[in-house]
């Protein structure tokens, strides 16, 4: 008996039905909120170079069956290997670790790019996540960041991609980060993230990461937990007196690991290069202005082994100054600061060998052969900046 | 059943499935070949080789496989009514004919093991990470034979109805990628190693090909004045934005090639210039375009089923689709066991060769068989009409 294209239609769409039937109520559907409680979610990473090799710092949410009751909380673990301190989380949480929901990786001042990269190939975070620097140790900051937000209610750890977005502050990602070292400036850098303490306040309290082993193998959160070296604490440095953070400086990178700090002016000018938003705002004297546009290219001459950093910006001053305007030229205050900034960070970094704004890169981009033998130092670089004030 | 009722039965089978496709549903595969595993396997191990060159090696094959279209679509032209079986049998005899077919049946083989080896490496490393890979290749493989149970057309259909789906997600991709305004000046300089890039072209030919199931089309599509120009474009298009997505991996791992492994997806670098602020809208629009790449396993699939059954001589749908799904399930098995195994096999100068002269050789003598056979059908017209000149004069 031959079926009708009717009947078969139907027969297609009961088959249909009952295989969205099972796959929406088979067994690990239905079961689905048990694997959310045997999970850990990892929000922030921080890494420390250790005697034992690599120490790895995680704030982490802890999932529970009750409806929007979860913990934040901060761990510490040592390992000879990024790889093994990843494993290691799990053990010491007694969940497994998820690093894929990671927002931002936290650097310790003595870590290398071989541990950042480790962090790509040998654990589950993801490329696009935003690093931050930690003055000193990158566990620290974590306890500090964890007590701040658990303080404040804040959910997500998103001041870096807030700042990314909205502030003149230069940023990067894990991958952009490692892009930078391997290219021909062999310079990367990262925000530093610092605690604003409440004046009066003493810096000391509760310090965090390393510590004494856990003896049980898996733990819940607060306390002591987890083997090799895992401890589990609530304390930051000086929790109770940090009543923000603030992100003004830049940590420079080359291939052996961080050379030096940047200070806030030499920062924000590499933002004006290396920065992909224009925000934020800047000062030059009593006036002050909004960045609502920035252009920035690097031109360079291969035969002369020169470069022009060219700066394009459009300011807003909410027309506060239109009377002084007649008198003063508001263009020129804002071209010379910003000025300022770019021979500021240009020439700190030079300092240490460093060249944050890839001009190098750029050298070796179009006119490589120039560029081969060539160092930041053999370069003739100059600064042309424009400023349309509105 | 003798020999000769079989292959009747085939014939009759096989022109059943006669003028199956439309014009628009061509333009629609070819779209889809040009580009479903371009981006999985193939630009990571060109990265690996050839630095921020891949691009220019992925751009060369892309245009290799433009020719071996064009080849293609020639011979459809020429043979707008006899299909690839009929054409070789033909010019070539049925034996002759029987062992072409099976010849490039095992190439088709091998080709299918490689788009197969990667949609299910791409899918366990990227997206279903806790799911075995025995049971994401067995649910692929029960598509696959269902697949080649129902006709081209059924394939056909199925390609147009995901293909806007699939260039919704491709322009979504590209809208993020210059919404974040990528870097994509760290391709430069180009070839500063010729010598390396030349290494890793000869190296990585394994994937020219795509093109090859095109011939199952031959006589069974509806061919308008304008479906060779469109179907040029649009394989051109496809393979243009195959090539867009390797030079912004280019850009992206140009300086840390080392970095670059099975589970580097165009979704975890898309944003690395910026970060994760636009949400994960790529990952989404990634894992529906690379729906694409189901259906050119499955046109593979078809494509070998069809061949063995030619060469048994039988319409067995259920049995050969069951007979070529328990072959690459043991072939993928092993091949899986040791990922180096199939690194080895596909990454060198003489599967390269191979692969390179196969998709371009078959084409070609589809193209001579379908000249034969026109020549042929041309001289046994004239002679009719001559014969029946003759009846008339004797009849005078």
């Amino acid at each position: 008996m031959r079926l009708t294209q009717r009947k078969k239609l139907l027969i297609y769409k009961v088959v249909l039905f009952v295989f969205a039937f099972v796959i929406a109520f088979m067994p690990s559907t239905a079961t689905r909120n048990r694997e959310v409680n045997r999970r850990v979610i990892v929000d922030i990473v921080g890494i420390d170079s250790s005697d034992m090799g690599v120490e790895l710092s995680a704030q982490y949410v802890m999932p529970t069956e009750t409806d929007g009751a979860t913990s934040k909380d901060k761990i510490t673990v040592k390992a000879k290997t990024v790889q093994e301190a990843a494993e290691l989380l799990n053990t010491a949480l007694g969940r497994r670790a998820e690093l894929g929901h990671c927002s931002m990786v936290i650097l310790g001042d003595g870590v290398l790019p071989k541990h950042i990269s480790d962090l790509i190939t040998a654990t589950d975070i993801t490329a696009d996540v935003y690093l931050a620097a930690a003055k000193e140790k990158a566990s620290e900051l974590v306890g500090s960041i964890t007590e701040f937000m658990k303080k404040t209610g804040a959910t997500d750890a998103d001041f870096i991609a807030y700042g990314a977005k909205k502030s003149h502050i230069a940023t990067n990602t894990l991958l952009g980060f490692l892009s930078d070292i391997g290219s021909k400036s062999e310079t990367a850098f990262a925000p530093l993230v610092e605690m604003i303490e409440e004046e009066g306040s003493s810096s000391g309290g509760g310090s965090s990461g390393g510590g004494s082993s856990g003896e049980s193998g898996g733990g819940s959160s607060g306390s002591q937990s987890g083997g090799g070296g895992g401890s589990s604490s609530s304390g930051g440095s000086g929790g109770s007196g940090e009543t923000g953070m603030k992100v003004e400086k830049l940590a420079l990178y080359g291939k052996n690991g961080r050379v030096g700090i940047l200070d806030s002016t030499a920062a924000r000018g590499v933002a004006w290069v290396s920065s992909p938003e224009g925000n934020g705002v800047i000062s030059s004297g009593e006036f002050t202005g909004r960045i609502i546009k920035k252009k920035s290219s690097i031109e360079v001459d291969g035969k002369n082994k020169s470069a022009t950093v060219k700066v394009k910006a459009s300011i807003d001053t909410h027309s506060m100054y239109e009377e002084e305007n007649e008198e003063v030229d508001l263009e020129k205050k804002f071209e010379s600061e910003i000025k300022k900034e770019l021979k500021s960070g240009y020439d700190d970094a030079l300092s240490y060998g460093r060249d944050p704004m890839f001009i190098l890169r750029e050298m070796y981009r179009y006119a490589p052969d120039a560029a081969e033998h060539s160092s930041i130092d053999d370069i003739d670089v100059k600064f042309f900046v424009e400023v349309t004030v509105k | 059943m003798n020999n000769s009722e079989q292959t009747s039965t085939l014939s009759a089978d096989t022109s059943k499935e006669v003028k199956q496709t439309t014009s628009k549903q061509l333009i629609a595969v070819i779209f889809i070949l040009a580009l479903a595993t371009k981006m999985f396997l193939q630009p990571l191990f060109l990265v690996k080789a050839a630095g921020r060159d891949a691009y220019i090696a992925l751009a060369i094959d892309g245009g290799f496989d433009i020719i071996v279209l064009i080849v293609t679509l020639i011979a459809m032209k020429l043979s707008p009514d006899r299909d690839f079986f009929e054409l070789t049998r033909c010019v070539f005899g049925k034996v002759g004919s029987r062992i072409i077919v099976c010849i490039f049946g095992l190439y088709l083989f091998f080709k299918l093991n490689v788009a197969v080896s990667e949609t299910v490496s791409f899918y366990s490393k990227n997206i279903l990470t806790d799911l075995d890979t025995t049971l994401l290749l067995l649910i692929l493989l029960i598509f696959l034979v269902g697949v080649a149970l129902h006709s081209l057309r059924a394939l056909t259909r199925l390609n147009e109805i995901l293909t806007p789906v699939i260039v919704t997600c491709l322009a979504v991709l590209i809208a993020i990628v210059v919404a974040t305004g990528f870097d994509l000046s760290n391709i430069f300089p180009s070839l500063r190693n010729p010598h390396e890039f030349g290494v890793a072209l000869s190296r990585h030919m394994t994937w020219l090909g795509d093109f090859s199931p095109l011939l199952l089309f031959l006589g069974r599509t509806e061919m308008k004045k304008s479906t060779v120009p469109l179907c040029v474009v649009s394989g051109t298009l496809g393979s243009a934005i195959s090539v867009f997505f390797s030079v912004v991996m280019c850009a992206a791992f140009g300086n840390v090639t080392s970095l670059v492994d099975a589970s580097t997806n165009l979704s975890s670098i898309l944003q690395y210039s910026l970060g994760n602020v636009y949400g994960r809208i790529d990952l989404v629009a990634e894992i529906l375009w690379s729906v694409a790449s189901f259906i050119q396993n499955a046109l593979f699939f078809y494509c070998v089923v069809r061949c063995f059954e030619y060469v048994i001589g039988k319409p067995l749908h259920l049995v050969t689709s069951l007979g070529v799904g328990a072959l690459l399930f043991t072939s993928l098995s092993v091949a899986f066991s040791d990922p180096s195994i199939l690194s080895l096999l596909i990454v060198n100068e003489i599967t390269s060769a191979l692969v390179a002269s196969f998709s371009l050789a078959v084409p070609v003598l589809a193209l001579i068989s379908a000249v034969i056979a026109r020549k042929k059908e041309g001289g046994e017209k004239s002679g009719q009409s001559g014969g029946n000149k003759n009846a008339i004069r004797s009849t005078e």
